[in-house]
This record gives structure tokens, sequence and C-alpha cells, in this order.
């Protein structure tokens, strides 16, 4: 059998794998000789015993889209992602520093507006988004904090350099597949983990708890915190059921709540129990059907009272939304610079807003060339990839850019980098994106934990799960 | 803990148990009938009514299959028909939707025993298990759900889950084995018959162990009525809700606090002093039937008491 690496052919963008010669990068080096020591049967073996162990334990998503609600195993990519020292310290000083700003800027809206009224970001712009949540004006929130969890989604260009592509403010999933890719592969190269001595991952539910904790009104050392699922057929529902496992707290659905008097209570065996946190995985609309939705069943009708009236804590805040509003998003480093004096250390994506008639001409004329997202979708929904997109598809775009300047921004295409991965008749090159996760307690938290999204198939960028995507371990090392 | 989480538990538990018993019952059939009895024979016919009746739910919605097909109708009945809201297959769904909701709250050993079960039964064609015969179908759905309560003394704290786990548990076995005796035709005092009854509720080795070579039917109806330890008769089924209810309330036994301690001790009062004679006099039938339907009052005081349906807002 022919050594696997062979049939690794480069492609025209920025390799983590390898240089432009072809020669692995120092950090590749031991991947490199282990995988050519594999030979493609033994591989496959693996591949297969690690989904039997995924699909055994249950670390599945709900595809929506298939009215059955079917639960697939997210595929799962032997080959780890490895990220260097000197690269994690740039990420996480990057996602810190604009994770802060973000913050200030929620607090801010909801506050003195100080950054509307300099005429830093518009004041349409924030009050025209779909998130923006006027219930929120005038409301201090304990410890300020807004954002209690992110996950904020980077890419690399063609000379590597990291670009931040979103800020997911609301709900982001995916570390449970970060907990449970190193559990599994540790058990597939136990060596490699010898050589490499990647940090750990499995402190995350620890520290999400601590900064969870922290959130609790003042004076509340030991909150009682739960998490509240809208159910075994959200597509996260796994993770949830993880989450609250291994964080030690219950798992509630809407009906399990209650609230007299402004205050929150969960329902047991032995009667009622006040809740001081609820880390939520509903969307601010569906919270409290007295305030949103009407006819939402997942949400606890009240919670916005006791929330307003500072009983209970909500992580993260409602409103957060506003700002990775994908409109917002070409303000960040405005932002970073306004509220921390500093200069972002992670860069944007050029972005152009079709609000502004200049800019949105330009998008109108390269619709072919760019990608265009909707502000109000996200998870790859509402998407226009220019350059596979078709005469029709491109048609239907500029009408609705055109009804609705507000709601679309559009990129050029950054080829993402590229990583070994194993495909049906081989290992080859595809494209993969980073999610590393942020918690703010009494300060801001960046643990070793990012999720490595690969789009499987060729020559595709779109790595959410949702689209086809698979993941990857991801290796921080020191 | 949170009602939802105890109701889901029980029944998660509940189903479980169900899976294992009905498991053994068809397997019993099958071995009872295959090498002795000839098909369509009135005691074949009279072993698969059998089976018929303890694979429905309990509540006389049972089809009628007649005929040289019966044997195999009942099979499918008990095993894969998703109609039948008590086949294997029926609880094993039940049992694993019950383990999501309450995933959090299970450990990871627990919902991966119930999940493979899941997926086992799932994976199954029942036209390959027709033609090879379901002894080791049966068989895995059997050692799934003993790893199942293994694994759950043995990892969950026995603490209220523990508890609301048992309570489903022995209830459930409490009422099965009152059902198999209910399937008992009193026109038939015969060895073979005996032995049926005794091999469905998984009794017979240890019938023997305690009775050696005693050939008075009366016997085997005591011990799978009142024996005092064991593991599968009336009487340590209901000692060990009994328990178990205590346990969830804080409430000296010999006392209650509500509804379902209250049948329950009362109960298990009639089955720690009831004398042979008095059921012999009775009938088994009769008896059975009585006892059945105080075991389901239980069933239905726990809800009340743990899971009402309306809020106690």
């Amino acid at each position: 059998m022919q050594p696997l690496l062979e049939r690794y052919a480069r492609v025209d963008f920025y390799d983590e794998f390898a240089d432009g010669d072809g020669v692995p990068r120092s950090h590749y080096v031991g991947l490199a000789r282990t995988l050519r020591s594999i030979d493609w049967s033994d591989f496959q073996h693996r591949v297969a015993t690690v989904n039997a162990v995924l699909l055994q334990r249950g670390v599945t998503f709900t595809v929506y889209a298939d009215a059955r609600g079917t639960e697939r195993i997210l595929p799962f990519d032997l080959i780890p992602r490895i990220v260097p020292g000197d690269e994690w310290s740039l990420i996480k000083r990057g996602i810190a520093q604009r994770v802060y700003a973000l913050n200030a800027f929620l607090a801010d809206v909801y506050g003195k507006q100080r950054i509307l009224a300099d005429g830093i970001v518009p004041y349409d712009l924030v009050f025209s988004s779909l998130f923006f949540n006027r219930e929120m004006i005038g409301f201090k929130l304990p410890h300020d904090i807004y954002i209690h969890v992110s996950g904020v989604d980077l890419i690399r260009g063609r000379d590597g350099t990291y670009y931040v592509l979103e800020d997911n403010l609301r709900t982001p999933s995916g570390i449970s597949y970060v907990l449970e890719n190193r559990d599994v592969l540790k058990r597939s190269f136990p060596r490699l983990f010898e050589h490499y001595q990647p940090l750990p991952v499995d402190d995350y539910p620890f520290r999400l708890r601590r900064a969870l904790t922290n959130a609790a009104p003042f004076g509340n050392v030991e909150p009682t915190i739960v998490l509240l699922t809208p159910g075994i057929y959200n597509s996260a529902y796994f993770e949830h059921t993880m989450l609250a496992r291994r964080m030690g707290c219950e798992l509630v659905e809407g009906h399990d709540l209650i609230v007299r008097d402004n205050i929150v209570y969960m329902k047991t065996t032995k009667g009622t129990q006040r809740v001081d946190v609820i880390y939520r995985r509903i969307d601010d609309d569906y919270l409290d059907p007295l305030y949103f939705k009407a006819d939402s069943s997942l949400g606890v009708a009240g919670l916005m009272d006791a929330y307003r009236a500072g009983n209970v804590v909500l992580a993260n805040a409602v409103g957060s939304g506003v700002a990775d509003d994908k409109a917002v998003y070409p303000y960040v480093p405005a932002m970073i610079k306004y509220y921390l004096g500093e200069d972002p250390v992670l860069p944007n994506v050029p972005t152009f807003d079709c609000n502004d008639e200049l800019q949105r001409r330009h998008v109108l004329g390269h619709l072919d060339e760019l990608v265009v997202k909707n502000t109000n979708q996200s998870g790859g929904y509402g998407m226009l990839m220019g350059p596979s997109s078709t005469r029709l598809d491109r048609e239907k775009f500029k009408l609705a850019i055109e009804a609705n300047p507000r709601e679309f921004i559009a990129q050029p295409i950054i080829p993402l980098s590229c990583h070994p991965t194993i495909v049906g008749e081989g290992i080859a090159p595809r494209h993969i994106d980073l999610r590393p996760f942020v918690l703010y307690g009494a300060e801001i938290d960046v643990p070793a934990c990012a999720l490595t999204r690969v789009a499987l198939q060729d020559g595709s960028l779109v790595v959410n799960s949702s689209q086809g995507g698979g993941s990857k371990d991801t290796w921080v090392l020191d | 803990m949170l009602s939802r989480v105890a109701e889901s538990l029980y029944w998660m538990s509940r189903n479980i148990e169900r899976a294992e018993s009905l498991a053994r019952i068809i397997d019993v059939a099958f071995n009872r009938t295959v090498d002795r009895l000839a098909a369509g024979s009135e005691p074949a016919r009279r072993v698969w009514s059998s089976v018929l009746e303890l694979a429905g739910g309990g509540d006389g919605d049972i089809p009628s299959f007649e005929g040289p097909s019966l044997a195999n109708d009942a099979f499918t009945y008990g095993t894969f028909s998703t109609e039948n809201r008590s086949s294997v297959i029926s609880c094993i769904r039940i049992a694993r939707s019950n383990a999501l909701s309450v995933r959090a709250e299970l450990t990871t050993e627990v919902w991966e025993t119930i999940n493979s079960m899941y997926l086992f039964v799932e994976a199954q064609s029942p036209r390959a298990i027709a033609r090879e015969g379901p002894s080791s179908f049966l068989r895995k759905v059997r050692d799934g759900a003993q790893s199942f309560g293994g694994i759950v003394d043995a990892t969950i704290t026995h603490d209220d889950e523990w508890s609301f786990l048992q309570i489903g548990r022995f209830l459930e076995r409490a009422s099965m084995t009152t059902r198999i005796l209910k399937t008992h035709d009193p026109a038939d005092d015969s060895a073979p018959e005996w032995q049926r009854l005794l091999e469905m509720c998984c009794a017979s080795e240890p019938f023997v162990r305690a009775q050696r070579l005693s050939s008075d039917p009366s016997e085997a109806l005591a011990f799978l009525f009142l024996h005092r330890s064991f593991p599968r008769s009336v009487r340590f089924c209901t000692s060990e809700v009994e328990h178990a209810l205590h346990r969830l309330s804080g409430t000296a036994m010999g006392s209650y606090s509500d509804e379902a301690e209250r049948l329950t001790g009362r109960l298990q009062a009639m089955l720690d002093f009831v004398g042979l004679e008095e059921i012999l006099d009775e009938g088994p039938a009769k008896f059975s039937a009585r006892i059945g339907a105080r075991l389901d009052a239980v069933g239905m005081a726990v809800q009340t008491s743990y899971f009402p349906r309306i809020p106690v807002a």
C-alpha cells in the first residue's frame, strides 16, 4: 500500500500543513511521520471504530430539513489541526480584545449611547437591527457583562493571516465537539499525544461554570445555575446535556420553570427551588411568550420581568445580538479603537455595506465575485456564493438587495486555508476555519478550546455542519 | 430533582424492565414449543396465547390471532410491532426517548447502554430473525436490559434519581409476575404448565434450589407471590418499591405521608401475612387480578404524588 501522504496534492491556498515547497511545517513534522507510518486499511479501520463510538455515545445533531428529525453524527476527521503557541497567543489576544470591545459596545448602546452620539456607529444601523432590544435600554446588568460566552469564527487568507469572519454572541455551539473529538482522538493516536502534548480542553465545563457563577447577582457566591434548552429536538441538544452534566447543573426546559413575584423557580419533586443564573440556549425571541413570540412554548412566562427586576441573570444577555449583526460587523475595528484606544490585533474581512449607495452599486456590479450574506440569517443559510452561483440566484439576490439593502452585506471571497483531511480515496486538502470560545466572568478567559470545522466537499468553502461540514480535533500547543 | 426528570426516569426504568421480561417470556415460549409441542396443537396454542396477553398493554386491547400463524403473529406482536405500545421495540424506543430527555442526569455509562440497545434493535431485520430464529436477538435484549440494571446500580448515586428508577423497575416487575400468574389455566395443573410459569418469571432454577423435588404446584405459586428474598417475587418487588418511596419522603416505615406510601404499605402487609390457603381458596387467577389492580393503583398514586400533570403554581 502506498503511503498516505503521497496522495496529498497541494493546492493554491494557504496550506496549514506544508510550505510552498511541499515540506511539512515544523509543527506538523511529527504528525507527518505518524501519517506515513499508517497504511490506508488501518486508517479506514480507525475511522470506522471512531464513528461507531460517536454514534453509540449519541454525539449527534438533528437535521432540520429532514421532517423525521434524523440524528446524524457530525463527520469527524481523524487528522488533527495543530495551532502553534505563537499563533495561539496572537489569537487569544485578538479575540479577547474583540469581545471586550463588543461588550463595551453593548453596555454603551443600551446605556448612554456615546458611540452613536459621537458618530462612530450610525444610529439607524443599531436601531434597525432585528437583534436590538428596546426593553434593554437603561437596564443595568450585574457586572455590566452581556457576552458571557462567545465563539469567534476565524479564517486564514492566502498569506496565512488570521481574519475574524464572525462574532457569534448569541448561543454559539460546537464546544461539545471539541470535547468529544479530543476524547475520541486520544484513544486513536495515544503516541502522538505524548509527542505533542496539546493543551487540555476538558476544563472547559469548569471554566464555564466559574464564569456563570461570577455572573450571579452581587453577593450570591453559590448561585443555582441551570441550562435552559429548547428540548430534545434542538440540533445542539447533545451539547446541552453534556454541558449540564459536566457542570453539574440542572438541564431545564421552559415548562420546568415558573415565575412567581418576579422570581424564577424550577419545579422539583420536593416543591419549587429558586434559580439565580440561566445559561440559556434558546434565542431571545423564545424566552418569554409575554414579551416576545406569544405562541412559543419553549420559554417561561414572566421571565423578562424577573430579569428586569434583577432577580435572575441570563447568559448571554438579552439583546446581545445587535453586536454580532452582520451589518454592525464592519464597525468592530472602530469600536476597538473607540473603547480601548488600540488597533485591532486581528483584522476584519473587508466588507461592503449594501445600505451605502456607493458600496451597494459596487456589490451589484460584482455579484459573481462576492459572497453575499443576509444579516438576519446564520449557519450558512441565506448566502450567495458568487463564483458558484447561477444567473438566476444572482438575479434573486439583486432584487432582494435592492428591496432591503439594510439586510445584506458582501465580502470578497477569502480562500480559506486548507488542511489534510481524510476523504473517500485518501488524504486531500480541504478548507477549514477555526472557532475559539471566549468566556467572560470575573475577567475574559480564553480556554485552549477551539473547534476546527472542515468543508468535506472538494473545493467547498462552506464549513457549516448544516451544510455538510465536518470537524477536527484542534491541538493548541504551549 | 425536577418533576419532569423524575417522571422520565420512572418510565425509562419501567420500559427497560418490561423489554427484558417480554424478551424472556417470548424466548421461553419458543423453547417450550419448538421441540415438544406440535405447531397448532392445543398446548402450543395456549402458550402463544399467553404470550399475546402478556405482550399487550394489559388494558385488554389485544388482537385475536388464530390458526397456524399464531406463533409468528404473537412473536411479531411482542417484539417488532410498532402498533403495540408495549412491544420490545416500543419499550426500547420509549425508554431511549425518556433517556434522551434526562440525558444530563444519566451517567454516560447508563446512557450508552440504552443507546446501544436502541441502535441494536433498530438495526434488526425481522425477516432475518424469522429465518435464523429469535434466540440470539432475545438474548441480546435481555443482556442489554440486565447490564442497564447493573450499571444503574453501580454508577448512579443512590439518592432520589435512583429511587425513582427503583420504583419503576420493581413496580413493573411485580406487575409482570402477577400478570404471568394470571395466565395460568386453572384447569391445567400439570408440571409443564408450572414449569412455563416459573421460567417466564426466571424462577425455575431458584425454585428448584429452594424446593428440591416439590411437585406440588402450590409451592410454585407461593414462591412467585410470597418468597421473601427471590428478586422477582411480588412480595420482594413491592418491598423494594416501599423502601424507595420511604427513602424519597423520609417518612418512617410503618407510617405514610402520601397515598403512594399508604397503598404500598397496605399491599405489603397483605403479602407479608397472607396464607397460601387463602390464595388457593380465592383461586390464583382471581388473587392475581386483585394484586394487579392494587399495583396499578400504586402506579397512579406515584404519578399524582411526584409528577402531577397540573403544575403547583
